[in-house]
């Protein structure tokens, strides 16, 4: 169709513009529906509430590693703490801390493997590219008396489940 | 006329029994190209011939002009795309069977090992043969007018390699597949806004296990695969429709087209030729400059076929492809080494993940696919490094990266930000850190060069050159001078993994 024609003819113009715009938007959602096919609404993963053992198990001053559940244990005279053992910068699992047994937290080393990030017992970043430091999770006792981590409450690094 | 003893005849009646006959015509239509009438439509009369020209201009095949690295990327994905479909026979998807898998191709398959080793080497190769390739194209300035787009797609086509190597890298399900593919996709959620979303979609969950094992695997053995030889058939097509490869351009009254003076009047013309004006018949000068696909391109590519193969085959049998122990989501591998070819990205990523996750590949796709449509003069196409000026500033370019890039370590290494100020924001470090302050330095040298020389081509020249470079360095620091916590050692110190 020539230029010259469409200026003689401005409502077949008009009608030729919307036909393509309702083209275009009935394409939308076709594509947002295979898009959001992509991104799964239920994954097995394992457990985002973690049951440790019981509560004196863990001595006063220890700290213990969960490779597997990927989180660390801190008994301190306080009471329990619970962070993460994934490191923030790119999800490398961490070392286990290091440092005298009751030594203050301030003291208390872990490095990542991956690319060098240290923390220090409050999970903050000391050294490395890790953005943030490691997060705190809520720790509470289960009816059994065991201790049980809820992944999925971030907490302060300073919060203790007291007893 | 001389007679034929009775043996000759029955030798040329032997071969004319298996050239001739019907079924041998039926397939091939003209049987043997002996003449050049046969020899132009043979490339119209068979598929696999078509995509290329009757007649090749002699430039394009120099081998110091093109080294072979277009087919040899292409003869390598073929042979990629046979030993892999050969290797799927025998492997299963599932985060249960695959290392086993991979086990048993090792040891209880017969060949197994070898087509396995093929298939690893050939992807090594063709990370490395794919970018030579793209090195020629640049410094022969073969990026230019009419080729800006076809770069582009090459651009493409080397993502679209990394992407498979990276997505092969998951499939054997060791150790170094699993933190491989933790540290990577983990690197995919730092653009803003949308990462976490990017990272989901590639794990198909949060944590790397069936999910995403099944996810690469048809990324890798589907789409990828398809979208590459899609854009693979746009290239070879564009170079064709561009005239054969570039080449320096013709004399100016030679090439001056639509006039008498253009055609040469030992030949004939056809429509399709002078609709375009520009493929190889046209443009070349004389019938001297041109010679016969058939035989001339046609048995040079057969000839580095068979050299590849050779080459492939005396690897994969003298080296077995590594394969780790069984991925333990417990425990990474100290250092956790990501394959040759990122690790010059990994580098990067330990100073700043934004950065070399990032920043930094943003702006090495983003610049070499904008190179073609900012560096717009058509100077310097079809020679190597344009002149004698752009290959000093070649020269110099690689020459003043390499103390650039080694100050710039050994400072992160004693005055970091997060050494310098313990617990510094993360802002500081995703501005300060070597990748960052080398994008900068890189794009002030580049325009510096453009000021200095009054010449775009110039200008590119230092940057692709910084980049090159740049790249080779932390690729080499990465690989041998970086051990358990990702820490400075000396090659000589290196325990090996773990």
């Amino acid at each position: 169709m020539s230029a010259s024609v469409d200026e003689q003819t401005p409502r077949r113009r008009m009608l030729l513009g919307l036909g393509w715009v309702s083209f275009l938007v009935s394409l939308l959602g076709p594509v947002l529906a295979n898009v959001r096919f992509l991104f799964p609404n239920v994954v097995y993963e394992g457990e985002s509430v973690l049951k440790l053992d019981s509560l004196e198990k863990y001595l006063v001053g220890s700290i213990t590693f969960f490779a597997d559940k990927k989180i660390v244990l801190f008994r301190e005279k306080d009471g329990f703490r619970a962070c993460t053992a994934v490191c923030p910068h790119l999800r490398c699992v961490i070392s286990p801390f290091v440092g005298a047994p009751g030594a203050s937290p301030d003291i208390l080393r872990a490095r990542c493997p991956c690319h060098g990030s240290t923390f220090d017992g409050r999970g903050q970043v000391l050294g490395g590219p890790a953005p943030r430091g490691l997060d705190f999770f809520r720790v509470t006792k289960s009816p059994d008396g065991r201790v049980v981590v809820d992944t999925r409450k971030v907490v302060a690094p300073s919060e203790h489940f007291k007893l | 006329m001389v007679t034929e003893s009775p043996k000759e005849t029955g030798r040329r009646k032997a071969v004319s029994w298996i050239r001739d006959n019907r079924v041998v015509r039926s397939i091939f239509r003209r049987g043997y190209p002996d003449n050049d009438l046969d020899r132009a439509a043979v490339m119209f009369s068979n598929f696999f011939l078509h995509v290329l020209p009757a007649r090749t201009h002699v430039h394009s095949l120099k081998p110091t002009y093109t080294w072979g690295l277009g087919i040899i990327s292409l003869f390598l994905f073929v042979i990629l795309l046979g030993t892999g479909s050969l290797l799927m026979f025998f492997y299963v998807p599932s985060t249960e069977r695959a290392y086993s898998d991979m086990k048993d191709l090792q040891f209880v398959v017969s060949y197994g090992v070898v087509l396995r080793n093929l298939h690893r080497w050939a992807a090594h190769a063709m990370v490395a043969v794919v970018f030579l390739h793209m090195c020629r194209v640049f410094y022969t300035a073969s990026y230019k007018a009419p080729r800006e787009f076809n770069w582009v797609i090459g651009v493409l086509l080397w993502g679209a390699t990394l992407m498979m190597s990276f997505t092969g890298y998951l499939l054997p399900w060791d150790q170094l597949a699993y933190w491989a593919i933790t540290v990577g996709s983990s690197i995919a959620s730092y653009p803003p806004l949308v990462g976490e979303y990017i990272r989901t979609l590639m794990l198909g969950g949060d944590t790397v296990g069936q999910n995403a094992l099944i996810r690469f695997y048809v990324m890798h053995v589907i789409v990828l695969p398809g979208i590459m030889m899609i854009l693979m058939g746009v290239h070879f097509w564009r170079i064709r429709k561009d005239g054969g490869l570039s080449r320096p351009p013709a004399p100016p009254a030679e090439a001056a087209r639509g006039e008498a003076a253009a055609f040469s009047p030992h030949k004939t013309y056809m429509l399709v030729e002078l609709a375009e004006g520009k493929t190889p018949m046209v443009d070349a000068q004389a019938p001297e400059e041109e010679v016969m696909s058939w035989p001339h391109t046609v048995f040079r590519m057969l000839v580095v076929f068979v050299g590849v193969v050779a080459v492939l085959s005396a690897v994969a049998y003298f080296f077995d492809a590594p394969l780790e122990e069984l991925a333990n989501p417990d425990h990474p591998p100290n250092p956790a080494k990501a394959p040759w070819y990122f690790l010059g990205l990994q580098e990067i990523v330990s100073y700043s993940a934004l950065a070399g996750g990032v920043i930094v590949p943003a702006a090495a796709i983003i610049g070499l696919m904008t190179i073609p449509y900012v560096d717009r003069n058509p100077e310097g196409q079809g020679a190597w490094f344009t002149s004698a000026q752009g290959r000093r500033i070649t020269l110099w370019s690689v020459v003043a990266v390499i103390p650039v890039v080694l100050v710039l370590t050994w400072l992160n290494e004693h005055y970091a930000v997060r050494i310098l100020v313990p617990g510094a924001s993360q802002i500081w470090v995703d501005l300060l850190n070597p990748g960052t302050i080398l994008i900068a330095l890189f794009a002030a040298g580049s325009l510096y060069t453009w000021r200095r020389t009054g010449s775009s081509r110039m200008g590119a020249l230092a940057l692709y050159s910084y980049f090159l470079t740049s790249y080779l360095i932390y690729t080499l620091i990465g690989l041998y001078f970086r051990g358990a916590n990702w820490a400075w050692i000396w090659p000589w110190q290196a325990t090996g993994l773990h």
